[in-house]
């Protein structure tokens, strides 16, 4: 598949520079390091990195077998050539001491760590037999998956396993991630995915609580437009950063707002106030492409409607934002004027402001300024990421065992009234498992996901999953949440399997690469798709016949085939195997450009517009507002849909009724925890170095941690000098943070960029398990983080934790 | 031919990513916690961190620093043994094999871009795998001295690979790792003799600056100023 040092050497003196033109993936300055290792076997290996969702291309250097450097493939077109900190650590995580080395059988107790090696047919066998057994029984729908990182095809995989095994319990990990901005999206623009954004060309950023140069995606991406936009061409772009926290993004920002915790959307609604009154916005686009922004009349009733042109004339003055916000009024209207004058100006948003418990509607006001500029689908505006044509899946035929399982409610509550807009409710799976949900839980599976680390209020986790009587873990790395399995059956890690990776949404137009491995996987474990495909097989009946591939590499052989037979984009090939190894040969497929104005794929609510006014939350909540109506009938009582939907919105903590209710407004911030014992508010961040919950093992990053305070290897609390002054804490000091779930004790580090009255700790560190390297290290903020929600989304919010501090 | 780099601290990111590469390919092992509670790390690529002022008008700056390479290189000066030396292309090299850890080079070092391997790196047999197999950049022997050297062995590889082919290297055919792996593009590696080069031309802009130029250590990293 690669190429050797040798046919290499050949090609590239033949063709010296025109190498990247043509696109073959050779590292600019490969050539001088193709010196003297003496290795006859030395070559540049395409393969895609996971470290974050970006699914950055990356070349592996391996020189006789041996995995000995990582950079950027150029021709990828997500990162150019480029990587992040963390795109380095592959090699630390391919070779880390402690990774799984074969299935392994619990035989202690749950969490004891005693375990017995077993051969992976035996393994196999006892999955499959444990998962006919539920079958018998009519009980496929008690089995749930927990995941989180798929890539490529797998989730597809696992959800077809899923659909002709029978159950609907597919719980993802995104609710506790950033399904905050999917959710507005949907609500605006009727597309629950994130958008990209045209980053390259456009010349004013206004950003809220996601830290562009730090922890959102696609990390390589957005750090490449960054470099970009300031001084790659004409104009340099503007940066406004909006955040509680001075971080590396308000740092480099041109200007930092910095906030009151939870009330970013107010300040997007000021902004929108300012741009709406003097007649700044966007009057083509607003007329043409958005619904709600006027006043209107309901057609058929004849009821009178408030827009949102209205709604933030009224509610969002200056003044009041202000008030609100902590951002002075001047600033405001500043910034409202800028960012209207400022063409192509766009406006975003991440988990500072999405996983908030008024996180959707935070998101919602943010979104509704691009649509005011009319920045939705225009160059340096927001964009709608196109995917490749994969060959579509064979039929799927459930068996009726299999229908009766997926006609089941699912376990989670998500889409009921109480979680209305989730598609899952992966922090909600400990009350589940203590037997809230509305049938048990009798096998869950595991992958890429480590709710026993990753969840607010942790606690809750360790002490019902034991509940569970079957649980099966796919992770290469001895997780908190791998300890408490019955079962472990490790994947390999990315550089040695077979497996595709569909970029983040950024660039707007479809590129897909490809994982190979790299090396010779260095234990025995398995590429979780081909163990998927085994235990299907082995199960017989239907579920074998919805798997009629041997492995991943023939999945993805048939998937492919559709993009090699409509013949566009970089990869050309008389024949599908010549179109394989090439693709071997790049590591990616990609289609490049993107065309703009396609409004059936940008807007597709049901207006066919950008919602200002959401009528698919309008109708939701009727829904959900008349079953309620008839449950109360069939119990014998009579309600209407009004009354009920009153109860439904008083569920959801919402205070906005009428309207306002289906407009980008702002709910007043809620927090956990009584503000006179615990005074000050937590606040979480990632760090560059972090890798998304899984760089703890990697010693380059516990290195070099935290670039803003200089910390390494160790978690640190960071705390204004005046209010660590007032509490008799100085710099180093050991502290307890203790909010109503928990306490925990770690350094503080007295940061002129904290906020008074906010306690800050990054993510990452706080380990029981994860190897050597993680294992008893620092201090995880999850234990103390209360389990609030926005329940509109079921998304966990992440910043309403109230704490107090002290001396430890 | 003198090299020479130039980082724009306008396009730079602050990923650090600049600073993990660098250990990647030049071998330089990672600090234990308890060898960087010491302060024992090694950073050929470091970040400087200052950040100051007070809540919400703070302030931060962050400047990747690796060797300066200067062109009156204090540390040469000092070094009593001629270990360390400034190469006919400007960069200043370090012979392992003379170096006898006296690290008056470190003093005389205004940059702070320089290391003493105090102990052995501590670090599990699989990690050995990783190790880059060239020669030159083999891991140093403990009680030694060690810093960046502009990766002089992808400079030496390719202008032996130019001067085979008979022609003379072309800017931006080499490039540190630093700057091969730069998210923002911030990094610029190439000849300062050559007029017409990338780093030549953003030496010329009227936000290039030295650090400590005063002390006439005439540094061959330049860097450009943010806004």
């Amino acid at each position: 598949m690669a190429m050797n040092r040798r046919a290499f050497l050949k090609v590239s003196s033949a063709t010296g520079a025109a190498l990247l033109v043509t696109g073959r993936p050779v590292p600019e300055g490969a050539q001088e390091r193709g010196g003297p290792s003496g290795a006859a076997d030395e070559r540049w290996v395409p393969n895609v990195c996971l470290q974050c969702p970006a699914a950055c291309g990356i070349l592996v250097k391996v020189v006789d077998g041996r995995a000995v450097k990582i950079e950027g493939n150029p021709v990828h077109p997500i990162n150019e050539g480029r990587l992040c900190p963390k795109g380095h650590i592959g090699l630390q995580l391919l070779y880390d001491p402690d990774r799984i080395k074969g299935p392994l059988k619990r035989v202690g107790e749950r969490g004891e760590g005693k375990w017995e090696t077993i051969g992976w047919d035996q393994a196999i066998g006892i999955v499959a037999k444990r998962l006919g057994e539920l079958r018998g029984r009519g009980e496929p729908h008690t089995v749930v998956f927990m995941g989180g990182r798929y890539r490529g095809q797998m989730h597809a995989l696992f959800g077809r396993f899923m659909q002709a095994y029978g159950t609907p319990n597919d719980v993802g990990h995104s609710s506790i991630c950033a399904d905050g901005s999917p959710i507005a999206h949907y609500l605006t623009q009727g597309i629950k995915s994130y958008l990209g954004y045209d980053w390259d060309n456009t010349n004013y950023i206004l950003c809220f609580g996601g830290s562009f140069l730090e922890a959102w995606r696609p990390t390589t991406r957005l750090l490449r437009a960054y470099g970009h936009i300031r001084r790659e061409r004409p104009v340099r772009g503007k940066l406004v950063h909006v955040d509680t926290r001075f971080s590396v993004t308000a740092a480099k920002a041109d200007e930092w707002l910095a906030i009151r915790p939870g009330t970013d959307g107010a300040l997007a609604l000021g902004i929108a106030h300012v741009i709406v009154a003097e007649e700044l916005y966007d009057k083509a686009f607003v007329a043409e492409h958005t619904f709600g922004f006027d006043d209107w009349v309901d057609d058929k009733t004849g009821a009178p409607h408030t827009g949102f042109k209205r709604l933030v004339l009224q509610d969002y003055p200056p003044p009041q934002v202000a008030e609100i916000t902590g951002i002075p009024e001047a600033t405001i209207v500043r910034i409202a004027r800028e960012f209207a004058a400022t063409r192509p100006a766009v406006a975003a948003g991440e988990r500072g402001s999405s996983m908030q418990a008024n996180g959707i509607f935070n998101r919602m006001a943010i979104h509704s300024l691009n649509a005011l500029v009319g920045s939705i689908d225009a160059p340096g505006g927001v964009i709608v990421q196109r995917g490749p044509h994969f060959s579509d899946w064979p039929k799927l035929e459930p068996d009726p065992v299999a229908k009766a399982g997926l006609g089941m409610p699912r376990v989670d509550h998500a889409g009921t009234a109480r979680f209305p807009l989730a598609g899952k409710v992966y922090q909600h799976m400990p009350e589940i498992f203590a037997g809230a949900g509305p049938y048990p839980v009798k096998a869950l599976f595991l992958y890429y996901t480590n709710p026993l680390f990753s969840s607010p209020d942790i606690g809750r986790f360790y002490e019902t999953i034991k509940r569970v009587p079957f649980i099966v873990d796919f992770t290469p790395f001895m997780s908190e949440t791998a300890e408490y399995a019955d079962l472990i059956l490790p994947d390999h890690t990315y550089l040695e399997r077979w497996q595709d990776d569909v970029i983040y949404p950024s660039l707007g137009y479809p590129v897909v690469g490809l994982r190979q491995p790299v090396v010779k996987p260095l234990y025995d474990t398995m590429n979780t798709g081909d163990a998927l495909i085994k235990i299907a097989r082995r199960m017989g009946g239907s579920v074998a016949q919805a798997f009629p591939w041997k492995n991943m590499e023939e999945v993805l052989k048939f998937r492919f085939k559709r993009i090699w037979e409509e013949g566009e984009g970089n990869l050309k090939a008389g024949s599908f195997e010549e179109f394989w190894a090439k693709l071997g040969r790049e590591g990616v497929w990609y289609k490049k450009g993107y065309a703009f104005g396609e409004w059936d794929k940008v807007l597709r609510t049901p207006s066919k517009k950008f919602e200002f006014y959401s009528i698919a939350l309008k109708k939701k909540l009727d829904e959900l507002a008349l079953k309620e109506v008839e449950k109360a009938r069939e119990g014998g009582k009579e309600s209407t849909p009004d009354a009920e939907l009153e109860k439904i919105l008083k569920g959801l903590k919402l205070t906005a009724r009428g309207d306002g209710l289906y407009l980008p407004h702002y709910e007043p911030i809620r927090h956990v925890g009584d503000p006179k014992r615990y005074p000050l508010l937590l606040n979480t961040y990632k760090l560059i170095t972090h890798a998304e919950g899984r760089g703890a093992n990697a010693p380059w990053m516990l290195e070099r941690l935290g670039v803003h305070v200089k910390q390494r290897w160790e978690s640190w609390a960071e705390l204004n000098p005046d209010t660590a002054r007032e509490l008799g804490i100085r710099d180093g000091d050991l502290i307890w943070i203790e909010s109503s779930v928990g306490k925990l004790r770690t350094n503080a580090k007295l940061y002129p960029g904290a906020r008074p009255d906010v306690v800050n700790i990054p993510f990452t560190l706080g380990h029981r398990a994860y190897g050597r390297y993680a294992k008893g290290r620092g201090a995880n903020p999850n234990w103390i983080l209360a389990n609030e929600y926005d329940y509109l989304g079921g998304t966990a919010a992440f910043f309403s934790t109230r704490v107090r501090v002290s001396r430890a | 031919m003198r090299w020479g780099m130039v980082i724009d601290l306008d396009k730079c990111t602050a990923c650090q990513s600049c600073a993990v590469a660098c250990k990647t390919e030049n071998n330089v092992p990672f600090a234990t916690p308890e060898q960087s509670e010491r302060g024992h790390t090694i950073f050929w690529m470091d970040i400087l961190t200052r950040v100051w002022g007070e809540y919400p008008r703070t302030k931060a700056r962050f400047i990747p620093r690796p060797c300066m390479q200067c062109d009156s290189p204090p540390c040469v000066q000092v070094c009593p043994v001629g270990a360390t030396y400034r190469r006919p292309d400007g960069i200043v090299a370090q012979n392992y094999d003379r170096c006898i850890g006296c690290k008056y080079c470190m003093v005389a070092c205004p940059y702070g871009a320089r290391s003493f391997n105090m102990g052995r790196p501590e670090e599990p047999e699989t990690f050995r795998n990783y190790a880059n197999p060239d020669g030159r950049v083999a891991r140093r022997r403990v009680g030694i001295v060690e810093k960046c050297t502009f990766c002089f062995q992808r400079v030496d590889t390719a202008v032996a690979r130019a001067r085979a082919e008979g022609r003379p290297i072309k800017d931006g055919e080499v490039r540190t790792a630093c700057a091969q792996t730069c998210t923002g593009g911030a990094i610029a590696f190439g000849d300062l003799d050559d007029p017409m080069s990338r780093v030549a031309r953003l030496a010329e802009s009227p936000r290039a600056f030295r650090l400590l130029d005063e002390l006439g250590t005439k540094p061959k990293v330049l860097y450009l100023m943010e806004g």
